[in-house]
């Protein structure tokens, strides 16, 4: 092997490599630094675990920080799941032959390239109770009046936020889900109820396993984004709980710039809540197929 | 052991012309093995699915001892399919695999376990049970399928070129393994293939099909001796087709007048009709006495083929192919003129214009 031949590929991907090693590496190690207090510009250098102190266990926000972290946790859980599930099902469905069926995949996938800021914007006018549906109901007599529709946006169970995660995510999971399922063809069903699988037996032990490393990937990155995202919840959300991408933010607005210390120590630990999420939520599911 | 009977089978896919499979009728002893036959996109597959329920046949009868299968799903019809592409489910051990069948059918845990090893003991892979399917050889792969398959106790097995995706010498060793498996079990089994010999090779009645119709349902031996059509013919390797009128057992042909006294001779068209007969079946040489079916030809080229030479021999404006043993007396060069006999008994008559 030639020199070139043996470092070909690591050459290449140098430049890529570079560019993620530091934006990202740099990013976080000056983002800890700052976490721990490291701000010469105002004169602070000296470290400590003070900021992570004063969130975790004894500061005014310890209380926004916990029921966010519930209600960010939540949130993201749900927002996935209902994906995954809406993903599923929505793929099983299409994949099979129907009239319309070139119509229905385009408004399947219509929103994939929709901001999220305008899904949020567009759940607060249907959803809220001067939206849309309130006032349609009330105007057709199912309520008596609009603000008699339940809370769903800017509520304090995140209700709102999880539609419009699920209204953008869910079609993403079932393009993925879509295409393992058309590469892999109907042979594997097909030998199954041969076997004697009915539909359900069919389902939870061909389908199921065969889709879920794809499903798991995709869910893995939903996961991720819903739980750091914050442009959904600012616009959909309550002042308590907030959810921990907002309260960072509203850190880093503060004009006291002490406060940077405090924004940098939740996305520390938001970070390492989602790699350590990420990791179990992997972990979980691999043992769960290979139990099958 | 279930005798199946395919009456009229046809399958017109959505949006096709033309149907894949058309008037199919097939009737397939209790017990024995019968390959389908047929270049590819026949309708070997289509017909195959539609025996295991996979596919709703457009018109048409199934019947497995006399009961009408149709409504019958495919996953209580009892009709398994093994696959060409083996199709062992990844994420399960091979084990987990061969025990599917028994699992869907709420079968208690112990009794999966034993019958498992009993089948992968059948199909002579005893200790794989804890592998993962990708730890196998293709070999080792197919026998799993079948293993998987049999578990069920399916009343016909149903394998779709299961050795076309094997190499050469464990192509024959899986095939003999099959062939000794279906004897033992006799179950009834339907075998898909397009390759001539292997159905030869495997099967009690080959049912030969060309464009969705069956053209001929007949044990190996009759494909050689009595083939259907020149294409039939063909398939089977037949090389030698010369045109003749055939009045009862006087024919007449471009290269002489022979006498035809073949077994079952009523069913060779008469008038008309082109005479064929097999390569191995033509006797060549100086030592052929002159006599009836015995005409002179003249040696065109010769190709050593190990155990036997292949001639081209013309008689008048006509070419033939002959194939003699290596270890026969007498030799036969290019150019030489020699006797041909077409013995009465082998010759063999097919319908003209026929494809
Ligand atoms: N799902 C389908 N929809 C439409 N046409 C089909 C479908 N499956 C098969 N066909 C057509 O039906 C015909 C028979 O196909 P089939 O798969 O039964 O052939 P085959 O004999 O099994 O061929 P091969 O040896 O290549 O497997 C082919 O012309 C094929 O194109
Ligand atoms: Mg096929």
């Amino acid at each position: 092997m030639t020199f070139w031949e043996r470092w070909r590929i690591p050459i290449m991907l140098a430049p890529t490599m570079a560019i993620v090693i530091i934006l990202f590496g740099g990013a976080l190690y000056y983002g800890f630094l700052q976490s721990l207090g490291w701000q010469p510009r105002i004169g602070n250098t000296e470290l400590s675990l003070d900021a992570y102190n004063n969130i975790l266990f004894a500061g005014p926000q310890t209380e926004q920080f916990w029921r966010g972290l519930v209600l960010t946790l939540w949130v993201s859980f749900a927002s996935t799941f209902l994906s995954a599930v809406l993903a599923i099902g929505s793929a099983l469905l299409l994949r099979q032959t129907f009239v319309g069926k070139r119509v229905a995949t385009f408004l399947f996938q219509f929103n994939l390239p929709i901001p999220h800021v305008v899904a949020a914007i567009g759940i607060l006018f249907l959803f809220s109770q001067s939206g849309l549906i309130s006032r349609g109901l009330a105007q057709i007599g199912v309520i008596g009046a609009p603000n008699q529709f339940p809370i769903v946006v800017r509520d304090s169970l995140g209700i709102g936020i999880i539609l419009s995660f699920v209204w953008k995510e869910a079609p993403f999971l079932g393009v993925i889900v879509l295409a393992v399922l058309q590469s892999l063809g109907e042979d594997y069903e097909d030998l199954a109820r041969s076997l004697g699988a009915n539909r359900w037996q069919r389902f939870r032990y061909v389908i199921l396993p065969l889709i879920l490393p794809g499903l798991l990937s995709g869910s893995v990155i939903v996961f991720a984004f819903t739980f750091g995202s914050f442009e959904v919840p600012a616009i959909l959300g309550v002042r308590f709980p907030r959810m921990l991408s907002v309260t960072t933010d509203r850190f880093f607005r503060d004009p006291d710039l002490n406060s940077r210390t405090e924004g940098m120590a939740i996305s520390m630990i938001i970070a390492v809540i989602v790699l350590v999420l990420v990791f179990v939520y992997q972990w979980l599911s691999r043992r769960a197929i290979r139990q099958e | 052991m279930t005798h199946v009977y395919l009456d009229k089978l046809t399958k017109v896919y959505p949006g096709a012309n033309e149907a894949a499979v058309s008037d199919f009728s097939l009737d397939i002893p209790d017990g024995e093995l019968v390959a389908f036959l047929g270049p590819s996109g026949c309708g070997k597959t289509t017909t195959l699915k539609m025996i295991a329920g996979l596919i709703r046949p457009t018109r048409g009868r199934i019947t497995f001892d006399g009961e009408d299968v149709i409504a019958i799903p495919a996953e209580k019809r009892g009709a398994v399919m093994v696959f060409q592409n083996y199709l062992l489910f990844p994420y399960m051990s091979v084990g987990d695999n061969v025990g599917f069948g028994l699992k869907m059918r709420g079968v208690d845990k112990r009794t999966i376990r034993q019958k498992v090893q009993e089948m992968l003991e059948l199909v002579k892979l005893p200790d794989i049970s804890d592998r993962r399917p990708n730890q196998l050889s293709g070999g080792q792969q197919q026998r799993v399928a079948l293993a998987r398959a049999l578990i069920t106790e399916p009343r016909v097995l149903l394998l779709d070129e299961p050795l076309s995706n094997l190499d050469a010498h464990l192509r024959d060793e899986m095939r003999e393994l099959i062939v000794s498996i279906q004897r033992q079990l006799k179950v009834t089994t339907v075998f898909v293939t397009h390759d001539q010999e292997e159905a030869v090779l495997l099967a009690d009645k080959i049912a030969l099909m060309f464009e969705g119709v069956l053209q001929q349902f007949a044990s190996p031996d009759e494909f050689y001796q009595r083939p259907i059509s020149e294409r039939a013919a063909r398939f089977f390797g037949g090389v030698n087709f010369i045109d003749a009128n055939r009045n009862g057992n006087k024919v007449e042909t471009s290269v002489g007048n022979f006498v035809f006294n073949a077994k079952n001779s009523d069913n060779a068209p008469e008038g008309d009709s082109v005479l064929t007969i097999r390569p191995e079946q033509i006797a060549i040489g100086h030592d052929v006495p002159n006599g009836e079916n015995v005409v002179t030809g003249r040696v065109r080229s010769r190709i050593y083929v190990g155990t036997y030479t292949r001639y081209k021999i013309a008689i008048d404006d006509c070419e033939i192919e002959a194939i003699r043993s290596a270890d026969l007396p007498g030799e036969i060069n290019e150019g030489d003129e020699i006797n041909v006999h077409f013995p009465s008994d082998r010759i063999w008559f097919v319908p003209r214009n026929s494809n």
